[in-house]
Formats: structure tokens, sequence, C-alpha cells
């Protein structure tokens, strides 16, 4: 009688659960409870001769308790690219590119799914999951209520329509309807919190004026990065929130609030202190929020530094008065205004400090990044000394945990990592590392940009001062499932590799560089190829160099617009030849001629010891004449050797002595 | 149905394209090899069309089990039970039917070996690392308990039912509802009468050997529900085995269970031999029946026969009816 669904698949049974009668009851409470209380059984209880057989209640926990603790007994595979991409050698992305780009298309794919399921709810009634999943059901896009009304208003805000919020606004007003303070409240808030614009539809085409406005953006500023300036809109004079505002009959603080904020995020700073100005003409009390926007908006309407210090101070003594208790976002933002007043932040960046330990308000990571670099990189002098400051707050956030609180959270681990790179400090740089071990702290590592910046400095850290045997454990590690090195990283490595003289690494990393993508940085490969060909190194590294040197040589190859470079031809073909590789030796010399670069002297006296050795005077002879068709200065001497030591019939030998005199005869 | 059948194999549909594509081919030798060919062909096609400056086709990279350590913490490579991935496997594998004396095909692009289920999340590391996780949700055993019997003398009743787990949209399976009890009918307090009432009723569910009736009970929706009805059942059975209903007493000579000698043919037929061999005519026959049951042949032969009758037959019992009739007929 149950319904026939079968579940194909993985199955694993877990068979003979033994259950005892008279249990008790499961407790309805919702933690994991280590109790160990014991319980009488009332009914069995036989009283044995040694002890009474008592049962102990059996524990509760939370849904996800048993799969947390399975869960904790996994850790990070280092090999595995991350969680979201298709473990597939095919599919993985091996460049920082292919990630970005991966990344990008999965977002856009389920965007662009999410836009079907939402426009098309008839077809996605079905519900299999259970528990059910409410993020895989169609959400109501389509606005229901037609008609002029107070609940038509809340739909549409709650829908995010800003246009439509607005006027469904007028028509009430038109038609005398009254709107409550709690709907206009919430109206204002949308506005300035959209700019007056309606957000933008995943998926859905850009209309005409999208694009028009992107024009008018992109001739104000030329220069600055446009995708920011897609988001960012500016806020317009006398816009909707404004007309609404003044619309208004009576105005509580939490109007003035919303639009404040609003004119600050969209960059109306000296409109948003006008504003200010009214509330408290109107004697109204500000909230929290206003005097963080107001506090965050001061370098914007002042140039000075002490006149900005002096706002700062009059905002917070205000809030005082007005019997405001500031909170963390508060001084985070009055440091983050101080940053921009260079001499003055380091005065009073303690003193803040101060003011929330007074107020009982934990520091967040913010907090810590704007002292750090108030300290580190504002300051006139910024010196060996000042590690200590960094010293003192990695140890003071020793084993925390964090969660995000304020965005700007995810730059601490970037900077602190960018200072220890800069003052070549590696304890510091490990101490900073364990901290972000720390149980979840890996989630305030930022987006892949914040990412790939701090693991980069680390990386680049370990390479600079540490032995190579631990740069190539953490190498092993990080890339590529952490990092996609960029080329100045891997120099880095190559640095270390030399410093080291574990040279012998050189076709590996060659290998990692070309699945990084790499391999069309010139001056990458041509120090990959200067630090191969430098030294003789022992038979079968000579050949593994080889090898190595053919494989760079096809990849130039394959690159017709990509120029070669006399140094790193010429270091091909040393290398090729201490492998005793004759013939690919003298390709790379026919190469020569096709790419119109001159080989040295000493590769060509180095070609004809090769040939010496095995035993070919055709090839000396060639040799000598090509040495003359390029003209090179050397051209008697190698005459002169080839005479010497080469077998040569009459016609080379009459070939080979019209070198020999001095080249003026060439010309 | 069909619908929902296709929901669930997302742990074929995701992996490995470079095999999928060939299973449908049904031509076995040629999904291991045929892929590698392909591609050294398409690049050298290209290297002809470098000149039109289009990117060569990306390949493969290498299989990250050339990264992996040889310390490596298996667990945390394979955490969740995940289809086979030829790139994360560093086991050198080959799996399939070697088609014209060749052998079976590698391990990338497999199908075989993706088909089938593995346990490579379950290897005996992984195993003691769950089970130490697992500890703090449990509680200790009564240390009184410590031998089979006790717990058999102070929980009779066992319950049994099973859990599933498979990778799907839902967690929910309906065989999971399913409920056996267990209880030895010794340790219900149950007279003869009442003994045979509860067999009759019961019928198929008793085991005689281990003298354990077992009721299983799915007709329910819910496992609690069907637990619920199995106590009933338990309870409903023992009550109405004492109970004695009026109609019981026409309970005839086939309905018995057991055979016993007392007013059956057997008894007559000996009787009536005896009497016929000693026709001595003296008292009455009522007394004289008397008598003969009461002597020691009679009672043997009556021994025999209910042995023969109520349990197999076998050589021992079959020689001691033959004494028996010998000694009662003094033959």
């Amino acid at each position: 009688m149950a319904a026939p669904c079968r579940h194909v698949g993985h199955h694993i049974q877990k068979n003979g659960r033994f259950l005892r009668i008279n249990i008790n009851q499961l407790f309805a409470c919702r933690s994991f409870g280590l109790t160990s209380a014991l319980q009488q059984q009332a009914t069995d209880l036989h009283k044995e001769s040694k002890e009474a057989i008592v049962i102990p209640r059996k524990k509760s926990w939370n849904k996800e308790a048993v799969l947390e603790a399975l869960a904790s007994t996994v850790q990070r595979d280092p090999t595995a690219y991350p969680y979201q991409f298709q473990d597939d050698s095919y599919l993985s992305p091996r460049t920082s590119i292919e990630f970005k780009l991966f990344s990008l298309s999965q977002e856009s794919g389920r965007a662009a799914a999410k836009y079907f399921v939402n426009s098309n709810p008839k077809l996605f009634t079905k519900d299999f999951a259970e528990p059910h999943i409410p993020c895989l059901m169609p959400e109501s896009v389509a606005l229901r209520l037609e008609e002029v009304s107070q609940e038509a208003l809340e739909e549409r805000i709650s829908l995010r329509k800003v246009s439509a919020a607005v006027e469904m606004y007028d028509q009430l007003l038109q038609s005398g309807t009254a709107v409550s303070m709690e709907t206009t409240h919430k109206l204002l808030d949308l506005i300035c919190l959209y700019c007056d614009r309606d957000p933008v539809q995943e998926g859905t085409p850009q209309t005409e004026d999208r694009e028009e406005e992107e024009e008018e953006d992109r001739r104000r500023k030329p220069m600055g990065r446009q995708a920011m300036d897609f988001l960012k809109c500016t806020w317009k004079e006398n816009n909707n929130a404004e007309r609404i505002f003044n619309l208004l009959p009576e105005r509580d603080a939490r109007c003035y609030s919303a639009l404040i904020r609003g004119m600050v995020k969209h960059g109306a700073y000296a409109k948003a202190f006008n504003l200010y100005e009214d509330l408290l003409n109107n004697r109204l009390s500000a909230d929290v929020h206003i005097f963080n926007a107001l506090i965050s908006a001061v370098p914007d309407v002042r140039k000075k530094n002490n006149e900005r210090w002096d706002l700062i101070a009059e905002l917070l003594n205000q809030m005082n008065e007005q019997k405001v208790r500031p909170n963390l976002l508060t001084f985070n933002s009055v440091l983050k205004a101080l940053r921009q007043c260079s001499f003055l932040a380091k005065t009073f960046s303690p003193q803040i400090l101060n003011e929330m330990k007074a107020l009982g308000i934990a520091p967040s990571l913010a907090t810590y990044e704007h002292i750090l670099t108030v300290f580190f990189y504002k300051s006139a002098s910024s010196g060996p000394s000042n590690m200590a400051i960094l010293q003192d707050v990695l140890m003071e956030l020793e084993g925390t945990s964090f969660t995000c609180q304020d965005p700007n959270d995810v730059l601490f681990f970037a900077t602190a990592m960018k200072l220890c790179l800069d003052n070549k400090d590696l304890e510091l740089g490990y101490k900073v590392h364990s901290l972000v071990e720390v149980g979840e702290n890996w989630r305030l590592l930022g987006d892949s940009y914040q990412q790939a910046l701090y693991y980069g400095r680390f990386f680049n850290l370990l390479c600079l001062m540490e032995h190579i045997d631990v740069v190539l454990k953490w190498y092993s590690r990080i890339v590529p499932s952490l990092l996609y090195p960029n080329p100045q990283g891997m120099k880095n490595l190559l640095q270390a590799l030399d410093t080291d003289s574990r040279l012998d690494l050189l076709p590996t990393i060659w290998k990692d560089i070309k699945s990084l993508g790499h391999d069309n940085k010139v001056d990458l490969v041509e120090e990959l190829l200067s630090l191969m060909a430098r030294d003789e190194h022992s038979a079968e590294v000579q050949e593994s160099f080889a090898a190595c040197a053919l494989d760079v040589k096809s990849v130039f190859g394959e690159r017709p617009k990509k120029e070669w470079s006399t140094s790193s031809l010429s270091h091909i073909s040393i290398l090729l030849l201490r492998a005793n590789k004759l013939q690919k030796a003298w390709d790379m010399l026919q190469l020569f001629k096709d790419k119109n670069r001159v080989p040295s002297g000493a590769l060509l006296s180095s070609f004809l010891t090769a040939c010496r050795c095995s035993a070919s005077p055709q090839r000396a002879v060639e040799l000598v004449q090509l040495s003359a068709a390029f003209s090179l200065p050397t051209t008697p001497e190698l005459a002169k050797r080839t005479l010497a030591e080469f077998e040569l019939n009459d016609k080379q030998r009459s070939i080979v002595s019209e070198f020999e005199a001095a080249p003026e005869k060439e010309e | 149905m069909a619908s929902f059948g296709s929901k669930v194999f997302l742990s074929l549909g995701r992996t490995n394209v470079s095999g999928v594509g060939f299973k449908k081919t049904g031509n076995r030798a040629t999904y291991a090899t045929a892929l590698t060919v392909n591609s050294s062909s398409t690049n050298k096609a290209r290297g002809g069309k470098g000149s039109t400056g289009r990117r060569p086709k990306r390949g493969p990279g290498e299989p990250r089990t050339e990264k992996m350590a040889l310390d490596q913490d298996w667990t945390s490579v394979y955490p969740a039970a995940t289809p086979f991935r030829a790139n994360a496997v560093p086991l050198p594998l080959r799996m399939g039917y070697p088609v014209k004396r060749g052998i079976p095909p590698e391990k990338k692009g497999n199908l075989e070996l993706i088909k089938i289920p593995n346990f490579l999340h379950l290897t005996p590391a992984a195993i003691r690392k769950h089970c130490e996780a697992l500890k703090p949700f449990c509680t200790e055993w009564p240390s009184a308990l410590d031998t089979d019997a006790k717990c058999d003398e102070l929980f009779p009743v066992k319950i049994q039912s099973t859990d599933y787990v498979s990778a799907g949209p839902s967690i929910r399976n309906p065989s999971a509802r399913v409920v056996h009890m267990k209880v030895k009918l010794s340790s219900l307090n149950l007279d003869d009468h009442a003994r045979k009432k509860m067999l009759k009723l019961v019928g198929d569910r008793y085991c005689k050997d281990s003298d354990i009736l077992t009721i299983k009970t799915e007709s329910c929706p819910l496992r609690q529900q069907n637990y619920d009805y199995a106590m009933y059942l338990l309870t409903v059975l023992y009550h109405e085995s004492w109970k004695i209903e009026p109609w019981e007493a026409e309970k005839t000579r086939a309905d018995m269970e057991e055979y016993s000698w007392e007013d059956s043919t057997s008894q007559k037929n000996i009787l009536d031999t005896l009497l016929r061999i000693n026709a001595t005519g003296e008292g009455e026959e009522a007394e004289v029946r008397e008598q003969l049951l009461g002597r020691e042949e009679v009672l043997e032969y009556k021994d025999s026969v209910e042995t023969l009758k109520n349990e197999e037959p076998s050589e021992s019992n079959m020689l001691r009816y033959k004494e028996a009739v010998r000694k009662v007929l003094k033959v």
C-alpha cells in the first residue's frame, strides 16, 4: 500500500537496532547533551544480589549533530580542487583564468535555471524532496495584486519592484487613502537602498534605458572601473525618495535615517549632512545607523585632516548627547575615516580602542585591519619595531574563531600577510596562517581575489625565507588547490630552487608552469632556461633538462606570433648539446637562421667540440660556413680549429681555408 | 515514475564526461583507448591549422593521483559515498571483459568501475575514525546485564526494525516501517490450554525449534504505529488464549494437536484383541478393561504408540513398538 517509490543509488543498510520495551520517550530538547544522567526503570527492576539494573537515559541531539560529528573526522584534501568544480582531469580549472571562468559560468547557469523556474512556476509544482528544500521551489516574482491598496504596495515592496512601488504609492495618495507609517518607512528604505532604480533581475535582458545610463557613466568617468560604475548609481537631485519625503506630513527619525543612509551610500554626502542638520532642527534624535553613515561620509565632505577629525569628534559628542549607544560599526567607520587622515590616525586610534574596551565592544577583524594599515602604511616611520604591534594583535587573537561582522573583515588576513612579507617575518606569517586554520576562519579570507592575494603573499614569504624542502611541501599543499601562482610567484620559486641548488626539480616546475598557463610569459621561460643552462649537471639531470628544452621549443613553435630571443635559443642549443642530441641541436641552428638571430661565438665553438666528439667533418665544414654567413668575429678561429682537429678531404679543406683569413675579405 | 527515476541518476550523469559518451555504442573495447587516439589526431590536425591563430584544443591535465603524497589521509579524499573517479584513486585498476585476447580496459573512462557501488569511503581507518566520533552519542551498557540469559530473562520481548540510507532527493524509505517483534512463549504465563490456543491462533508465526513467536507488522505507514500494533496483537493474543469460549467444548479428535491414546481406536483395538484372546468371560466388561489397562504391557504399548504418532518415526521408535506389541500379544 505504501507509495511505490524505490530509490536507486547507494544503499547502506543498517540492520538490527534493538529497542527495549518500556524505554523512555525521546525528550524534545534540541541541544546535544552529553549528560550521563541515569534513570531507574520502575517496572523491570530486578534487584540482583550484586547490583540493580539501571537503564541510562537515551541522549538526544539535534538533526545535524551526527553528520557534524562524522564531518569532523575529515580534513582538507590537499590535491583536490575547490568543491564546486567537477573533479575530473579534463574539467577542473588549471589556471586562474579558467577558475574565474568556470565559477562565473556556474553562477550564470544557476541564475538562468532560477530564472526559468521562477518564470514558469506551473511546471515545477511537484515536490520530491523530503525534507522540503525551499530554495529549489519556484518563488513568486510576478505581482498578484493589481488594485490600488496598501497590500498591493506592500507586495511590491517585498518583491523589490521599486518603480512599481513608487507608482502605487502615488496612486494611493491621489485616491486619498492614507498609507501607514510602517509601510512608508519600508517604501523609503526600499527606494534609498536601490537609489530609485529597479535592481537588476538575474538573467533578464537589459533595457534601453540601462544602456543610456551606462553611456552617461562612461563619459563621466572614463578611467574608472566600469563594472563598479554599473553597480553604483549616483543620487540624483530631487528623486522619488526626496519627493516622497517632502510630501510626508510628519517625518520621524526612521524616515530621516533611510534618506541619510541612502544619500551616503550613493554619493550625495553634503546633502546627507544637510538633512542631518534638518533632523536636529526638528529636535529629533538620530539612531546609530545615521551616525555610522555620517562618520563614513566625513572624509568626502572635509578636505583637511584636522577639519575631518573635528567633525568626527563633533559627531561623536552629539551621539553621546543624544544618548545613542555606539556599536562596532561606529568605531570601524571612525577608524576607516581616520585612515585618510594620515598623521592624526596614529594619535587617535589607540584612544578609539580604549573607548571600545570601555564600552565592552569586542573589536572585529576590520578594526585590526584599520589599525595595522594606519600604523604601517600611513605613518612616516615604519620599522621593525612596529612588528611588535602585529605580534600583540596575533597573540591576542590566537585560537579565536571569528564570524563576519563588518564587510571589511575580509581584508585583515591579506593585509597582515603583506606586512609579514614586507618585513620578511616568517614566524609571524606562520602565526597568521595558523589563525586562518582555526575553525571556520577560512571563510573570512574573502572572495577569490582576496584569497589569491593572501596565499600569493604567503607563498612569496616562504620562498624568500624558508628552506627548499619546506617550500616544496607547502607548494604541494596549496598549489593549485588554493592558489594559482602568478609569474612573479613562479619566479620566486625558481629563485628559491636556485638558492638551495635543487635545480634538478626544474623540469617538474616547467610542467606546472605549462599547466598554469604561464608558458606564454617570455621572461619567465627565459629565466627558467637560463637557470637550466647555467651549469653542468649530472647525466640524467642533463637528459631531463634536454627533454624540457625540447618541450619549451615545441611550445614556442606552436605560437607563431611569439618572438624568440637569442638567449633562449642559445640556452636550448646548449642544453641539447650537453645531452648529446646533436641532430636536434643542428635543427636549432636552422632556427637561428629562420628567425634572424645571431648565435654567439661561444655557442658555435661548443658545437664544434660536439662535432669532434661525434666525428662528423661535414658538419664541421657546414658550421664554419654558417659562422661566416653570420659574419661572426670568431670565424677564423673556427676555421683554424676545423683544419687542425678534423680529417678533411680536399674540397672541404679548400672551403675552410677560405674562411681562415680575416673577415674583411667577406665584405 | 519515469520522470522521478531520471532525477536519481545524479551519480552517473555528473562524472567522467569522457567515458559516458561511449556507453551507448555497446562496443566495449573502444571506450578506454579510442579517446586518446582521437585527441592526438586532432592535435596533429591543429598543427596544420596553426596559422589561422586558433588555440590548440585543451588537452587533459595530469590526473591528481600524480600529486598525491604516499602518506596522505585517504579518508579526506573520499569522505562520503561518491562514484569512482579515475583521477582521484591512485590504484592501477582494470575492469571489464578482455576482448579478442586483450586485457581488461584501464580505469580511465571505465564505465564498469563507475556503475558498481564502491566502498572507498569506508576503509578500516575511516570506520575507526567514525566510531570514535560517534562514541559521545552512545550511553554505556548497563553493567548488570552481562549475559544473554539475563537479557532474555529481564527483557523477553525483542523489537527489530531497519533503517535505510540512500542517495536521492528524499530521505524517506517505505521499507523502514516494518517492525519484527520476537518473544519466547516460555516467558509468557500460559497453561496447557492457553498455549495450545495461542499456537492455533498464530499459526505459522511460531518456530517450534526455538520457541520464538515472531510477529511482523507492516500494515501501517509509520514505524511507531506498527510497533504499537505489534504490542496490541501480543496483548490480545495472550488474553484471548486464556479465555475459554463455550464452543471450544466442541473440539473433536481431529482438532487435537497431539495424539492421545485414551479413547482412541488403538486403545479400542488392543483391548478388543486382548479380550478376545482372554475370552474367559469373568466379571464385567468394564472391569476387565480397567484391569487390562492397568497392566504393564498395555501401558508400554500405549507409550510406544503415542511416541510413534507424536514424534518423527525412527528406527528406535519402530523397534520399541515392535517389542511392545510382542509383549502384549505374548508372541
